[in-house]
């Protein structure tokens, strides 16, 4: 019988250019049940008796069996996370007719939802474009599937996909922190399943976010309009990590890869300095501040570089998870590690801290420096998450969420600093190791006390700490007689920070039928107190002098060291500055809020929020001193409305409002000097926190499939926005960068984002417009006629820091579920954008727009094996930071070309390939 | 649902009664009363009043004089700071020596250490320790004369405690901090002895420095009178023997918003072996114009320094507006003389124009197609032109070394009849006069420019350390 069939099959086969007249051809999409996204990579299996025939689905969620044999067939598509769907009985006649099965898979996942605290509308659905669309705000999310296919490591590189986020990168080419719809890190908040993080900066309250290695993640959610359960600082957004949590069944993956960035080479060696040598307290940590230092109690093993040609980098992960007693109790288990060398070349033009009046010109910046830096840089992530779920009966769910980060960076530093239009030289070797590390310990409990009346808690804790211990550079110089150099000062900072919060959350809804249609009441508190903890402790040695003159260099182990004065080696000197403090905060906020249908196409959410904010310093400053310690507080009330109106059952139509507010960072408002890069950054104890009024109006357009249309503008006016100004009341010792109120700042854009798929392949696109607008004060030097040289203050409207007026991503996806192929092309441009704002008229540091290509793919092997590769920056794109001045006549500064404006800033971080295996079961 | 409805309503209620501003409390200073002044036990604290004539005080911990508040030291008064104390004057401070009564300001342990024989070692002369922090003024203080007086030993580094006196870090080590643009400050027929970072910063103020001696001032760098943006004024018959870095140094640096461009004039000041205890390269000189900085410089007599009069070129001083001329060097060695106009290859970065009226006359040893910055052959004028000082041997003996004159000593640089010196100075320019002419409250005698080239006029005006 075996072999009459097929003969028969084979027969159909060879018929197959031909119109078979005794075959059929089954059809149909395949979509998940509750979004209506297509499930693309689903099998589909078509069986009679010995015949079997497998395909799998694609992109847009078709599926295609062609020249199949007349008969009854049994159907079955599968899918990991999803209940199999078998039909009995799919006939196909033998007349070339064409058979459709459309179906929709249910997700059998059971997770406690995550997103309750932060979006007030429990949603069951679990896809990111289903939550898109039904959410109550407006959000953008990206799967886990999706963060799996990008050719990103981080959450912060993965960021830059989402529609309206732009990225600031650190000084290794990588991502660190989001700017939502142009508003800076400062406007947006960062929370883990919907809790807020503390932050491991030492100054700041957002967190770096490439601190999370982005395979964590099950989904990453950016969060554009607030509502009242939400915390309310965030202007931009809030990005939520969603991550990951148990599967219905037992799961477990694992990847790892390796690669390798092209920066390095022979030429171009990786510094690498031994991590041990690297002393985790300082001297007056160790023996009290008492104690005078010595060059002796400083390791030189973190300034001895030796060169590693090729280094190579490695990533692994692995995810175990399941359900047991009964499905009542969930476990997963996610371990993520990343061991990266990246780097920068970076040619940096440094202008003179103040401007000059040159000749006839005005405020001119004057390049005093060029550096030539190259950064090694090691960075070691781990990421270690496990959450625990328990269900008690039927109404009751309690889980347990904790999460560990590490990040540790060690650089390298080197710096060629050669004055302008002068041979002279400084050649400065800097070692920086920071660990960085966010513990977070959530517990959750929902219980439905009576038929439509749920009640949801939250306790955590968390900790983030961010170390610098021992930061060390030395320097050495010129000499006149070329080839010989002179002993330079060297100097040591050990830096340290902890925030830490505990916090609870409570949340009651009461969800009864309106005249028919389903609504939500809700109203909840929320209480944290965070205690942030600094500090600092800089030594700075100078070279003995030998026989009354300086010293020469020969290494930094040979080089002699003393401080001048003697005191300054203690730590009542080096450790009791301003930069050490204690900062406390209570947060408590209450809210009521209401979502209910009030027609049959209309949805109203909102209600309002109160926050209280009660923030509290100590410093180490004396007596003497005026606001040595301080308390602030305010209350905010925030309302919001968001209304989304149902055009159709494929089209939407939203309007939202919310107010927010940003509070000051700690250090901002303690009223002390503290050492900044270029300027010493002086704290205002007069400065108001931010509020913002924020309008978007969206149209989206979901045509089925994964298929989406999204057109939006928004508007924000921000009142008191906080921006740093120059303050000079008395000579260099007393001019300093103050965090100040400017007035109302404006922001308002369009975005809009499509993604289309056809067959096999599929364009994801998105395109950000931006303007805003803030006054600031700036300074403006020219020449008076009896002051001589002088300087007014002038008030500039510009941009807000790190706003491109444009920005887009393109993406190109080939996926052949048949041969388990997939690929993906990704493009970012962000245009133009302020990098830096100068506290100088029209001196501004531009970044020039960019686009940087990355590349990846995953390609299924044997088994449950995959290969998979990402490569990073395939177009070697250099960043470029200029100022709007003509370059200076006659110079011969590097990387010019425009008769506009000055390049002073070239980085450049090659390609970057990483490729291996993924094993999911 | 009622009572949440009823919850929203509370809610708002509240949004539109209270008044949720920000509210700030802040710690109130703590401002000590001033005490009057004794010299029965060590001074301590805020004081005010007057030091009298002959009397010896004891600083015993840090004291301050508080804002609106005058001290005043009568001729003959001597003060030994303890503890490595400061004096901290958001006030006035007014010292008025004499000639005959100087007063002092030091570390008496430390002046029984004093060596001031050539070829010291820095490591352990006691002129570098910081013996106590220094007269730091705050940006309240309108006025810090000095006359007669020694001031020594100071620079330590200030405390945490210390610098939110006066709105500096911690750490910082001048030996004088003068800080208000309106403020005056005068030193005239002064001392000034040791330090260990700039012994004078002016951030910014009217100044007039007139006839005062300043030696061992700045271990590793420092310029002795450091001069910022928005300082104007006059520096004159000044002697600078053995500076770390330069003696005079005028930089628009730091200006504040609306202030005065940096505008010094610099004339008859005598500069010996300065500039070689910095420890970067191209810096030291003796006079130096940096950054935006305007004024003159002329009649300087510079011995045996690392460079000549440095005019810096990035950023650059508003050259078009400096004027400067008849001034004297000499050297010893071909090191030094190479550097009478800093080259390039020296890495100065100086821009200082050869002026026909310098000695020696650039003529005799610059090449015709000569560009500032350009290196040279000074073989021609080593050890040419002796300034034949009183009593200072030139060339230096062979067993010390430039950087070995360290301190003015038993030296005397007064002119011998006979030096190319005299005579060879220009007049034709006046002061910038910032300060008021006042036996106490300004400057008692501004001298104009001599015909003698140097600090010590043959008529025997100028300096009077001698």
């Amino acid at each position: 019988m075996q072999t009459f069939y097929r003969k028969i099959y084979f027969l159909f086969l060879s018929a197959f250019l031909s119109t078979a007249c005794l075959a059929g051809t089954i059809h149909g999409k395949v979509i998940d049940s509750k979004t209506g996204e297509p499930l693309a990579g689903a099998t589909v299996q078509i069986e009679k008796n010995s015949i079997k025939l497998f395909t799998t689905v694609n992109l847009d969620g078709s599926y295609v069996f062609k020249n199949v044999p007349a008969g009854k067939y049994e159907l079955t598509i599968k899918l990991l996370g999803y209940q199999t769907v078998t039909e009995h009985g799919v006939s196909v006649a033998a007349d070339n007719s064409l058979v459709l099965f459309n179906t929709s898979m249910k997700s059998e996942s059971a997770e406690l939802e995550s997103v309750t605290v932060s979006a007030g509308g429990k949603e069951t659905d679990h896809t990111v474009r289903g939550l898109e669309k039904t959410a109550p705000v407006l959000e953008n999310i990206l799967s886990q599937k999706t963060i799996e296919l990008l050719p990103d490591l981080t959450v912060a590189n993965a960021l830059q996909r989402v529609s309206g986020v732009a990225i600031q990168r650190s000084s290794s080419g990588e991502g660190r922190y989001a700017i939502i719809r142009g508003m800076d890190e400062r406007y947006n908040n960062t929370l883990v399943n919907g809790v807020k993080i503390p932050s491991p900066d030492a100054k700041y309250r957002y967190v770096p976010m490439d601190l999370f290695p982005s395979d964590m993640l099950e989904r990453l959610e950016v969060i554009k309009s607030l509502t009242p359960a939400m915390e309310g600082d965030a202007v931009g957004g809030t990005m939520n990590l969603v991550m990951k949590s148990a599967p219905q069944h037992f799961l477990f993956n694992a990847n790892m890869a390796t690669g390798f960035s092209g920066l390095f080479s022979n030429s171009r060696p990786f510094a690498a300095y031994d991590h041990g040598a690297v002393n985790n307290q300082s001297p007056a940590e160790i023996n009290g501040n008492s104690y005078a230092a010595t060059q002796n109690d400083f390791s030189k093993g973190n300034l001895n570089f030796t060169n590693r040609s090729f280094p190579f980098n490695t990533v692994a992960g692995a995810t175990v998870g399941g359900r047991m007693a009964q499905n009542k109790l969930g476990i997963i288990l996610s371990a993520s590690y990343q061991n990266m060398f990246r780097g920068s070349n970076s040619d940096l033009l440094v202008p003179n801290a103040q401007p000059q009046v040159v000749g006839s010109l005005d405020n001119q910046s004057v390049i005093s420096d060029l550096y030539i830096r190259r950064y090694s840089t090691q960075t070691t992530r781990i990421g270690l998450h496990n959450k625990i779920d328990y269900q008690i009966g039927r109404n009751n769910k309690i889980s347990l969420y904790n999460m560990y980060i590490h990040m540790n960076e060690f650089q390298t530093r080197s710096t060629y600093d050669s004055v302008y239009l002068n041979k002279l030289s400084d050649n400065l070797y800097r070692s920086r190791t920071q660990k960085q590390s966010i513990y977070n310990s959530t517990l959750q409990g929902e219980h439905l006390l009576v038929k439509q009346l749920k009640f949801t808690w939250t306790g955590t804790y968390a900790r983030a700490k961010s170390d610098v211990p021992d930061m060390a550079e030395y320097d050495y110089q010129s000499a006149v007689t070329p080839g010989t150099y002179i002993v330079q000062k060297t100097s040591r900072i050990w830096q340290h920070n902890t925030d830490q919060d505990l916090a609870g959350y409570l949340n009651l809804s009461y969800s009864p039928n309106v005249f028919g249609r389903s609504s939500e009441f809700s109203v909840g508190a929320m209480y944290r107190h965070k205690t942030r903890d600094n500090y600092y402790n800089d030594y700075s040695l100078t070279p003995v002098l030998t026989g009354g003159l300086p010293q020469y260099w020969t290494n930094y182990n040979s080089a002699s060291y003393t401080f001048n004065p003697a005191s300054n080696a203690t730590g009542a000197i080096s450790a009791a500055n301003p930069n050490t403090y204690t900062s406390y905060e209570n947060v408590s906020a209450g809210y009521a809020q209401f979502r209910f249908m009030a027609s049959k196409k209309l949805e109203l959410m909102g209600g309002i929020r109160i926050e209280y904010t009660k923030q509290s310093f100590n410093t180490v400053m004396p007596e003497s001193f005026a606001g040595r310690y301080g308390t602030v507080q305010y209350t905010d009330p925030l309302p919001s409305l968001h209304l989304k109106y149902a055009l159709t059952d494929k089209q939407n139509l939203r309007l939202s409002y919310f107010r927010s507010i940003v509070r000051p960072d700690f250090y901002e408002i303690i009223p002390t000097q503290n050492n900044g890069e270029l300027f010493d950054i002086k704290g205002n104890d007069s400065l108001k926190h931010s509020t913002a009024d924020n309008i978007d109006f969206r149209y989206e357009l979901f045509p089925g499939g994964a298929d989406q249309l999204l057109l939006g503008v928004f508007y924000k006016n921000i009142h008191n926005p906080i921006e740093y100004a120059i303050v000079r009341n008395g000579g260099p010792s007393a001019q300093f960068f103050e965090p100040e109120n400017f007035g109302t700042a404006h922001n308002y854009g369009f975005e809009a984002v499509y993604t289309k798929y056809i067959g096999m392949f599929g364009l994801s696109a998105n395109y950000t417009y931006t303007h805003s607008e803030i006054t600031t004060t700036k300074q403006y030097f020219y020449r008076d006629p009896t002051l001589g040289i002088t300087s007014k203050l002038l008030q500039q409207q510009r941009p807000l820091q790190g706003q491109a007026d444009h920005i887009a991503n393109l993406s190109l996806l080939y996926k052949n579920p048949k041969i388990g192929l997939d690929v993906q092309l990704a493009f970012v441009y962000t245009g133009k954008r302020i990098a830096q704002v100068s506290p100088y008229y029209n001196l501004d540091y531009w970044q020039l727009g960019q686009g940087v290509l990355d590349f990846s793919f995953e390609k299924k092997i044997k088994g449950h094996f995959a290969f998979y590769g990402k490569i990073n920056n395939l177009t070697n794109a250099p960043a470029k930071t200029v100022i709007y001045q003509a370059p200076a006549a006659g110079n011969a500064f590097p990387d010019q070309g425009y008769s506009d404006k000055t390049v002073v800033g070239k980085d450049i971080y090659q390609i970057n390939i990483l490729g291996g295996l993924r094993y999911k079961f | 649902m009622k009572k949440s409805l009823l919850f929203i309503g509370i809610v708002f209620l509240f949004a539109g009664c209270k008044k949720w501003d920000e509210n700030l409390s802040l710690a109130t200073p703590v401002v000590q009363v001033a005490q009057p002044i004794s010299d029965a036990a060590p001074l301590c604290g805020a004081i005010k009043g007057t030091m009298l004539t002959g009397k010896t005080y004891t600083i015993g911990c840090d004291v301050v004089i508080n804002k609106g508040d005058t001290l005043t030291l009568q001729p003959g008064v001597h003060i030994n700071v303890k503890n490595k104390s400061g004096i901290f004057v958001q006030g006035a401070l007014i010292s008025l020596g004499s000639k005959d009564k100087p007063n002092f300001i030091t570390v008496d342990s430390l002046a029984a250490l004093k060596n001031d024989a050539p070829n010291q070692d820095p490591a352990k002369d006691p002129a570098f320790v910081g013996g106590w922090a220094g007269i730091y003024c705050a940006s309240t203080c309108p006025m810090l004369i000095l006359k007669w007086t020694h001031v020594e030993f100071a620079g330590n580094g200030l405390s945490i405690a210390q610098g939110a006196l006066v709105n500096q870090s911690s750490g910082t080590a001048f030996s004088i901090l003068f800080q208000n643009p309106t403020g005056i400050f005068v030193m005239e027929d002064s001392w000034l002895y040791g330090g260990v970072d700039d012994p004078i910063r002016i951030s910014n103020g009217r100044i007039c420095f007139m006839r005062s001696t300043f030696e061992k001032a700045g271990i590793k760098g420092g310029d002795c009178l450091n001069t910022k943006g928005g300082t104007v004024g006059d520096m004159a018959y000044n002697l600078f023997v053995g500076i770390a870095t330069n003696g005079q140094k005028a930089s628009n640096k730091g200006q504040p918003v609306g202030g005065q461009q940096t505008n010094i004039n610099m004339w008859n000041n005598t500069f010996i072996a300065c500039g070689y205890r910095q420890i970067q390269t191209g810096r030291g000189a003796n006079i130096n114009f940096e950054e935006g900085a305007r004024g003159m410089a002329f009649n300087n007599l510079m011995v045996n320094c690392k460079f000549g009069l440095r005019i810096v070129n990035n950023p650059a001083a508003d050259t078009a507006n400096i004027r400067y001329g008849y001034n004297y060097e000499y050297g010893d060695s071909l090191v030094v003389v190479n550097q009478i106009y800093p080259t390039n290859a020296g890495l100065s970065g100086g821009w200082t124009r050869p002026m026909s009226t310098d000695i020696p006359d650039y003529k005799t040893f610059l090449p015709a197609n000569y560009q500032f910055g350009d290196t040279y052959d000074g073989t021609p004028v080593i050890q040419k032109n002796n300034p034949l000082f009183y009593n200072f041997p030139l060339p230096v003996p062979g067993n010390i070394p430039l950087y070995g004159i360290q301190a003015v000593n038993k030296y005397d640089f007064r002119l011998q009849a006979g030096s190319p010196a005299i005579g060879k100075g220009f007049t034709g320019f006046a002061p910038v006069g910032a300060v008021p002419i006042d036996p106490v409250y300004g400057v008692t005698e501004m001298t104009l420019p001599g015909i003698d080239i140097g600090a010590f006029q043959s008529n025997g005006k100028g300096n009077q350390h001698y």
